[in-house]
């Protein structure tokens, strides 16, 4: 397991490899909490939100939104308590980032959020972490006592009239609720169900408050923008997205692990077959899921000399999306039909029942991929498979139900061999049933 | 309401509609059909169905209609085939694991799913896979369930938590494995059945009436309950001779309650058949005899005859005429009647737990609706259980406050159920309720009556605050057991206050004609029942009673009826009162009769007959005329109700401008003008008041516990003691052993058993 | 006639009869939870979790009575959430929970061989527990550890880099 930057100086991970790196007095040896004394003392909230903005940050979580936008977005004048929610639920397939963030430098995404509660005006703010990472809950409990007894943390920081508490909060097993109202559905007790937009959680979330949900790595770049400032951040990376960019890499490479590129960087083959040691074995590269398993598979082809850059655009020119950053690299060896059906029982299993389409849809879906397995597909499955992805993409409650249709509908376009194998072979009945 | 309008264009055709107006509302308004099943009006927005999506225009994707406020100038698509393939889509997700059991399905004809499938469903089913399998169980006695036909719309977890407060029944688990149910899978709550009644599916099923009919075997009529003053309109659905079971399902019947109903308006009704009624009209020749079966000629000229020599020996008032407030107009109008006109008698009373008439005679403001209350903006509840007694204005007090934000002020000796909705608790000593009264009208504590209540006067303070800051209308409502004096003054407050909306009135009585019976005159007779109870012997020799036991006045005299000389009974069941009874006449329940209530909204509302009457009974008001007839008068009724109506109309002022046929509609009830009393001297009552009050005892104390959830409800009585599911509730609601076989089969079959050792 | 009689059969469920109780440093960590929140229900998870640690690894009768007491919720509201969250049993496991991640990239780099061998060893199919109650082995999704995969987390300790050697030697040192 690699954590590396590349193609950039560290931000991120500058103090992944220190010795105890997750203790106060190592982050303060390596300039912690500098950012957040610089906002304290000359900053207005005002000024913080404009650091943010000029510095292109994009949210690290999935969706991309800018976050100075996001934050200019919190009423000023509302009378509620407003709060900073951080989204550590990090349940995407492929997506291990915020767990050695928390786990390696948890200091820094206490900075993070005090800065964003300072800009926001938040006295409580809350980091919600998936239940399976009670360990790093742990470690943030701990950080967060330290911050507290060197009066960082609580009332009056760094004897300013700025007082803000930051508790940690646990999850239980619910891959939805990473997505930001199901996380708030949750955090206040419910079910995990996400909630109907509008309002927006930026103005009604948390107990109708007005509130920012931001991932760990969105929160954890805050403090290297308001120590370099804005433009300096935003020149790292490409104009409409700034910064530094991690990615999660698992798979049939030699070197998987966390990398931290500039955004941009180019290209995607190189990353994978030289950064990354290339396939295991020399295999073939055969498909990569580039953004978290939510996202459209690509074929080798499809990156093999084409100098796929790797930023919110360059993906989606590429055939597919930035997501989370969870690269999931598969060989020769892998059967593409076999890795959908994996995805999804995943969804399956994750969809929160809440809406028809997403409820049903993978429910059927995984029992036709069953079925399939077991040597009774049909010519029709495929069309039917693709069909029923339809009546879900964009008709579900919340993105879930998008999340668990693209992977479908990408694998059976670029790799019908896969599919075609085993409905021709099928030794099932063929031809749907017609009930009339 | 600003009725502001804006323009909307619907496939291609431009609307008007009202500013704020819901798209999938106006879409149906407009005749645009959108198919749709979580989408309910009077429940808190849901958009999980994914029916009713629509395109509009500049939205990147298809539109949830149910979740859209039509805007100036929206462009709306609900017809092509982009609609159409995510419509049916819905529909086909929706039965892929839904079971095609519908022949075997008490909803099956009546079913939403069904209906929808119709117009929405593919003739081609594609899903083709093992169907998700759920095994039939039961919920409680009163609900079955189904979880397999379940489409998760969560209308009722959404009736339980917002109508009824109660959260029992709640969705489980995650994904496609969501089902429909409780914590240890049994049911404890009020069992008022409105989960049923809004699923569109066969999920959860009135267990009283499984596999017993097809809805289309069933004649469906539309009539009034007959138990509490709420007056909830109801559609009784019977085969044959036979009533089967109730329902408000608004495709039936559509008045003040919507599809609400509580436990006994949905399950009380199998009293009507039970095999107790009683069969043909009944004489005992000699006192300490048996009742002997006769004709109903015989009967009539019987007590005639008995009636007739004891008036002449000891003149009219040695005749008592008692009627009962569960009776329609018609029925206690011919009581009135055959009382003053016919015999002359001042002793004529309906024995309702309270006299309304202080308060009708000095009454200062309108009495409020059900809908008034609904939107009130405060909501003051003097005394009182109406979650228990009057189930419908406790869900619309209960919907003013959580769903329109309205203010609720609680003042009672119990900490009742609603006290959680309130914003103003004032704990009051059991029993000075009067004190409170006292309280309201003048301000400025009262000598001792804020030491007689239990309660600081600043309280009382706060609660004049709450009322002269209201923006909108104060409801008024008081449960009836005050003081006459305090009735008065409490129907004069509405002078006393001047908020920027309307004041309005709401008495609870207790049963589902407590009103009419005041209307029809019957509260104007000279005695109480308990008076006449204690009279009986000397001054009253001779009592008619119609469909009235007397209930607690008896228990606290049991021997009064033995003293009279003769004794008259119209009834369904043999009761207290026909121990003692020297002729029984069988009468007609509200589901074999026509006729009008009127409700505490002051709503004169039908009551149809569903079925003929049961056995030989007949309806009361013709008992009556039959027997007025006999002595020699004719009540010219000529054997219609509505006959009987128009001489309402025409002798009682508040009904004079009603016609009988126009109550047909049961979406539009008609309110009665009782005559506004103007404001008048009230210092005699507030002297009595002040001696009530100081009468009080000091430490009476207060209840701390709220009462459980049916302590009223579930209490046998003479109707709903027929039922046996209601006793069960009464024991507690055991949990039976299994859920898959009725609960009410094992206990009886546990009876069964429990009884045999006896049998020899 | 008299009006129908009923003899209960059994006592109504009344599960909000006898809750559980714990000693005053549990209840102290869960005063520590509730002082998080403005809203005592947001800390039904957190202690949903000290229930089920405390009361064998589920939450028994007992235990759902405590918490719908301790945030006074209807015994359905702890229902309705219990059975949302895939870490909150309502069911006994077994002392050592082994989840084993099936997710994509686990799967493709050896989780099977993983399951196989623990399963082969336990003797049991995932989803059961041996008959001593010691273990169970469940296969769940994504656990966050797709660069070190194989891995399996056992209660809330991550295994990774799994390798059916390293299986053994886990499962020999445990307790
Ligand atoms: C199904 C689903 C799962 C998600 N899971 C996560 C997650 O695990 N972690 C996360 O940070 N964001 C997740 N998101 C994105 C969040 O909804 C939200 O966009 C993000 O937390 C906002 O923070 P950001 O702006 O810093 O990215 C998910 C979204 C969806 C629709
Ligand atoms: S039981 Fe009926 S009403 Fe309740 S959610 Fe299911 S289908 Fe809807
Ligand atoms: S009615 Fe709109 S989503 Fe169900």
């Amino acid at each position: 397991m690699r954590i590396e930057a590349i193609g950039c100086e560290p931000l991120q991970l500058a103090r992944m490899h220190l010795e105890n790196s997750a203790s106060l007095e190592v982050y303060r040896q390596h300039g912690g909490y500098q950012a957040l004394e610089k906002v304290l003392t000359s900053m207005s909230p005002d000024d913080v939100i404009n650091e943010v903005k000029k510095s292109a940050l994009r949210g690290r979580g999935g969706a991309g939104f800018p976050t100075g936008m996001k934050w200019s977005f919190v009423p000023k004048d509302s009378p509620k308590p407003k709060y900073v929610v951080c989204n550590a639920d990090e349940s995407e397939p492929g997506t291990f980032k915020d767990r050695y963030l928390m786990e390696r430098d948890p200091h820094t995404l206490i900075e993070g959020m005090l800065i964003a509660a300072y800009a926001l005006g938040a006295k409580t703010n809350y980091i919600y972490t998936r239940g399976e990472y009670k360990y790093l809950i742990d470690i943030m409990d701990r950080a967060l006592a330290e911050a507290r007894a060197a009066g960082l943390l609580g009332d009056n920081i760094l004897k300013s009239n700025f007082s803000s508490e930051i508790h940690t909060h646990s999850g239980a097993g619910a891959y939805i609720c990473g997505e930001e109202t199901a996380l708030l559905s949750s955090l206040e007790g419910m079910r995990g169900h996400p909630r109907m937009k509008p309002p927006f959680p930026a103005v009604s979330g948390l107990y109708s408050a007005p509130t920012v949900v931001n991932n760990v790595e969105t929160l954890t770049a805050v403090p290297d923008i308001i120590k370099m400032g804005g433009e300096a951040y935003q020149k790292l990376g490409t104009e409409k997205s700034g910064g530094t960019k991690l990615w999660s890499v698992s798979g049939h490479v030699n070197r998987p692990g966390v990398y931290e590129l500039p955004m941009g960087y180019d290209d995607m083959e190189k990353f994978i077959m030289e950064d990354c040691g290339g396939m295991k074995e020399g295999r073939q590269l055969k498909a990569v899921i580039p953004g978290g398993s939510s996202v459209y598979i690509m074929r080798a082809d499809q990156i093999i000399g084409k100098d796929v850059r790797m930023d919110y655009e360059g993906l989606v020119a590429a055939g597919s999306m930035v997501g989370s950053g969870g690269f999931i690299v598969m060989d020769e060896t892998v059967d593409i039909f076999e890795s959908t059906k994996n995805l999804t029982e995943f969804y399956k299993h994750e969809s929160c029942g809440w809406c028809t389409p997403c409820r049903e849809g993978t429910d059927w879906l995984v029992k036709v991929f069953k079925r399939i397995a077991s040597g009774n597909g049909r010519p029709g499955d495929a069309q039917l498979m693709l069909d029923l992805c339809d009546n879900i993409e964009g008709k579900s409650f919340c993105p879930l139900g998008d999340a668990a249709a693209w992977p479908i509908q990408s694998a059976i376009q670029r790799f019908p061999e896969d599919f075609k194998r085993r409905l021709i072979s099928g030794n099932g009945s063929n031809g749907d049933r017609v009930v009339s | 309401m600003s009725a502001e309008l804006i323009k909307v264009i619907i496939n291609n055709k431009d609307f008007q509609v009202a500013k704020g107006a819901r798209l999938i509302d106006v879409c149906r308004e407009k005749g645009f059909d959108i198919p749709s099943f979580c989408y309910y009006a009077d429940l808190a927005l849901q958009a999980s169905c994914r029916m009713c999506l629509v395109r509009i225009e500049k939205m990147p994707k298809l539109q949830t209609s149910c979740t859209i406020i039509c805007t100036d100038g929206m462009v709306v698509t609900t017809q092509s085939e982009e609609v159409e393939k995510a419509q049916r889509g819905m529909m086909e997700f929706l039965l892929a694991n839904h079971p095609l059991d519908c022949p075997v399905c008490d909803r099956g004809g009546e079913c939403e799913l069904q209906e929808m499938a119709f117009s929405w469903g593919n003739l081609e089913e594609r899903f083709t896979e093992q169907k998700n399998y759920r095994p039939e169980k039961y919920l409680s006695p009163m609900v079955a369930n189904d979880p397999q036909r379940c489409i998760l719309c969560k209308r009722c977890t959404r009736v339980c938590d917002e109508w009824m407060g109660e959260d029992a029944i709640e969705a489980g688990g995650r994904g496609a494995g969501t089902v429909i149910g409780t914590y240890g899978g049994w049911l404890d709550c009020s069992q008022c059945g409105n989960c049923i009644e809004v699923c569109p599916t066969g999920t959860l099923l009135d267990a009283t009436y499984r596999h017993q009919a097809r809805p289309w075997e069933l004649a469906q009529t539309i009539s009034t309950c007959t138990f509490c003053s709420d007056g909830c309109q109801m559609s009784l659905g019977a085969r044959g001779g036979d009533l089967l079971r109730i329902v408000a399902r608004d495709r039936y019947v559509n008045g003040l309650n919507g599809e609400f109903l509580c436990i006994k308006g949905r399950f009380g009704h199998p009293f009507v058949n039970h095999a107790d009624r009683i069969r043909t009209p009944l004489i005992r020749y000699q006192k300490g005899g048996r009742l002997i079966p006769a004709t109903w000629d015989d009967a009539i000229q019987h007590v005639a005859r008995n009636l007739d020599a004891i008036v002449d020996a000891n003149g009219p008032n040695s005749l008592a005429i008692v009627g009962s407030p569960r009776l329609t107009n018609e029925a206690l109008f011919a009581l009135r009647k055959f009382a003053t006109e016919l015999v002359g008698t001042e002793n004529y009373t309906a024995t309702d737990a309270f006299s309304l008439r202080p308060f009708f005679e000095n009454l200062g403001a309108p009495l409020a609706t059900h809908n008034d209350i609904r939107h009130a903006a405060t909501i003051l509840l003097l005394g009182g259980e109406p979650e228990e007694l009057q189930p419908l204005t406790g869900k619309q007090v209960r919907q003013a406050v959580r769903n329109s934000g309205a203010k609720l002020i609680v003042v009672n000796s119990v900490p009742i159920r609603l006290v959680e909705q309130s914003s103003q608790f004032i704990h009051i000593n059991e029993g000075s309720l009067d004190a409170a009264v006292f309280a309201l009208h003048s301000p400025g504590s009262p000598q001792g009556a804020m030491e007689k209540m239990g309660v600081e006067a600043k309280e009382f303070a706060a609660l004049q605050e709450t009322l002269t800051n209201t923006q909108g209308d104060i409801v008024i409502m008081f449960s009836a057991e005050l003081s006459p004096a305090a009735q008065t003054i409490l129907a004069q407050l509405p002078f006393g206050l001047s908020g920027s909306g309307r004041v309005l009135l709401h008495p609870l009585p207790l049963y589902n004609n407590s009103i009419g019976a005041h209307d029809m005159g019957m509260m104007k007779g000279a005695m109480s029942a308990a008076q006449m109870l204690a009279a009986t012997g000397e001054t009253i020799r001779a009592m008619y009673v119609a469909g009235s036991f007397l209930g607690t006045q008896l228990e606290n005299n049991p021997d009064a009826l033995a003293k009279l000389d003769f004794l008259v009974v119209q009834e369904l069941f043999e009761t207290a009162t026909t121990e003692h009874a020297d002729v029984v006449f069988p009468a007609a329940s509200f589901a074999e009769v026509d006729g009008t209530f009127t409700n505490n909204d002051g709503f004169v509302q039908r009551v149809r007959q569903s079925i003929a009457p049961v056995h030989s009974s007949r309806p009361d008001w013709i008992i009556t005329a039959q027997l007025a007839n006999e002595l020699g008068v004719d009540f010219g009724f000529d054997l219609s109700a509505s006959a009987v109506f128009r001489e309402i109309a025409a002798t009682i002022p508040a009904y004079a401008d009603l016609r009988y046929p126009l109550l047909k509609d049961e979406s539009h009830p008609v309110q009665v003008k009782h005559t506004q009393a103007a404001q008048r001297d009230l210092s005699t009552e507030l002297e009595q008041l002040k001696q009530l009050v100081s009468e009080l005892p000091a430490e009476a104390g207060k209840q701390t516990v709220t009462p459980d959830v049916g302590h009223e409800l579930f209490k046998p009585g003479t109707l709903t003691g027929r039922v046996p599911q209601f006793p069960l509730l009464a024991g507690g609601n055991p949990r039976p052993e299994t859920l898959r076989i009725s609960p009410l089969y094992q206990i009886t079959k546990a009876i069964a058993d429990f009884q045999l050792p006896g049998a020899d | 006639m008299p009006l129908v009689t009923i003899q209960p059969l059994s006592q109504p469920v009344n599960i909000s009869g006898e809750a559980a109780t714990f000693s005053a440093e549990v209840e102290a960590e869960i005063d520590a939870h509730l002082a998080k929140y403005p809203v005592m229900r947001s800390a039904i998870l957190p202690l949903m979790f000290i229930v089920q640690r405390e009361r064998g690894g589920y939450l028994d009768p007992p235990g759902v009575a405590y918490l719908a007491r301790r945030l006074a919720l209807r015994i359905t509201d702890i229902w309705e959430v219990a059975t949302f969250y895939s870490m909150i049993n309502t069911e006994p496991v077994g002392r050592y929970h082994i989840q084993i991640c099936k997710t994509l990239s686990c799967k493709i780099m050896g989780e099977p061989k993983i399951t196989e061998h623990v399963c082969k060893r336990l003797g049991i199919k995932p989803g059961e527990t041996t008959a001593d109650g010691r273990f169970t082995v469940s296969l769940v999704e994504c656990l966050g550890s797709c660069g070190t995969a194989p891995m399996f987390q056992i209660g809330f300790d991550y295994h990774e880099d799994l390798s059916t050697a390293k299986v053994d030697q886990i499962l020999d040192s445990l307790p």
